[in-house]
């Protein structure tokens, strides 16, 4: 049986059969602290907008399709059954499967009663001459209907010809997401990035991404929107980037 | 950087301005809580109280912030609670602690 068969029947058949819903993204390129109810089940699909037009014009659109599953009460894992992209630029027109990964997230302190919530955040990614390490901090403090977010994310890429080429990332990100009702919150995504080509920063990349997001939740679905432009004006980086996360319990 | 400046103000300012608001997180569980709640006659024991809280401030903010233990009238807490145990993967005695845990609070004052 072809592999996409396999996973279509997982998702669909398999998976309903279980237990319940994983919990709801406030935002779509911040990791919350909070992890999922131990048994839960989720469906996330994420698809990503990404207009890039120095030096070229480009469009790609970037799916990832994950299953989220909560493990402990502290513990939680996620399998990315495939990332995949379509553009349409001048050097590739079509779409190209990327990797797929194994995520998971350990929880240490909450943000409600502790002063600052923690959880720590361990990723392998793996793909066509492609493998990725990435490593993060997760600090989230909850006040009232405000929640506050923020990462710094370590990533170490390996890929091309006998995985020889080496690239590197350092990212900051902060997050304020306002709940104006129960099922609906609206907020601010700001990410700084450093770009480590062969892990040196003699380049001296920087990337700055600012914009805004919403989210809401019904029952047991939730999509969250996040919009983000880049002002710094980096080659071969996205001007703009829209992100939309839609996730299902069982 | 401008930006970097104008997101940081940002936040200081958020940060500051939910501070004064005065959101309290839920209170540890008390025995002053237990005598309150036993006096309205409920079955709840300290370690149901514990866990209530426990269980309160992890599973509920998996999907939304923590609603203020007053935002509701203590006759509507249960059926909110229930409504949602599904989606936060919550047994009847796990919804119970909960309920029991916020009536308590509500008692005590």
């Amino acid at each position: 049986m072809k592999l996409a068969l396999r996973i279509v029947i997982f998702a669909f058949v398999i998976l309903p059969s279980l237990s319940a819903f994983g919990g709801a993204r406030h935002f779509g390129f911040i990791y919350e602290a909070p992890t999922s109810a131990p048994g839960s089940f989720e469906l996330e699909n994420w698809v990503t907008w990404a207009r890039t037009t120095n030096p070229e014009h480009s469009d790609q659109i970037a799916f990832r399709h994950e299953i989220e599953i909560g493990v402990t009460d502290r513990l939680q894992a996620s399998v990315y059954l495939a990332d995949w992209s379509y553009e349409n630029g001048p050097a590739h027109s079509g779409s190209t499967y990327s990797d797929s990964a194994v995520e998971l997230i350990y929880n240490l302190t909450n943000p409600v009663i502790d002063p600052i919530g923690l959880s720590l955040y361990q990723e392998y990614k793996v793909g066509d001459r492609l493998f990725e390490w990435e490593s993060k901090l997760i600090a989230q403090k909850n006040l009232g209907p405000l929640i506050l977010a923020y990462n710094a994310t370590l990533e170490a890429v390996w890929e091309g010809q006998g995985l020889a080429e080496r690239e590197g990332e350092f990212q900051q990100a902060l997050g304020a997401s306002y709940e104006i009702s129960p099922r609906i919150s609206v907020g601010l995504e700001f990410l700084h990035e450093f770009v480590l080509p062969d892990w040196h920063d003699a380049e001296r990349i920087r990337n700055v991404f600012i914009g805004p997001n919403v989210s809401y939740r019904h029952q047991s679905w939730f999509v969250t929107v996040t919009a983000l432009a880049q002002p710094t004006n980096t080659p071969d980086e996205p001007d703009f980037q829209l992100r939309t996360i839609f996730g299902f319990g069982f | 950087m401008k930006e970097q400046s104008v997101c940081v103000a940002l936040f200081i300012w958020l940060f500051w301005g939910c501070q004064s608001d005065s959101y309290t997180p839920p209170p540890p569980v008390t025995s002053q809580m237990l005598a309150a709640s036993i006096r309205k006659e409920s079955h709840a024991n300290i370690a149901m109280l514990r866990e209530g809280r426990t269980l309160f401030v992890h599973r509920c903010i998996e999907c939304h912030t923590l609603p203020a233990v007053w935002h509701y009238r203590t006759d509507e807490w249960p059926g909110i609670v229930s409504s949602m145990s599904h989606r936060a993967s919550l047994k009847p005695a796990e919804r119970e602690a909960i309920v029991a845990y916020i009536l308590a609070v509500r008692f005590q004052r």
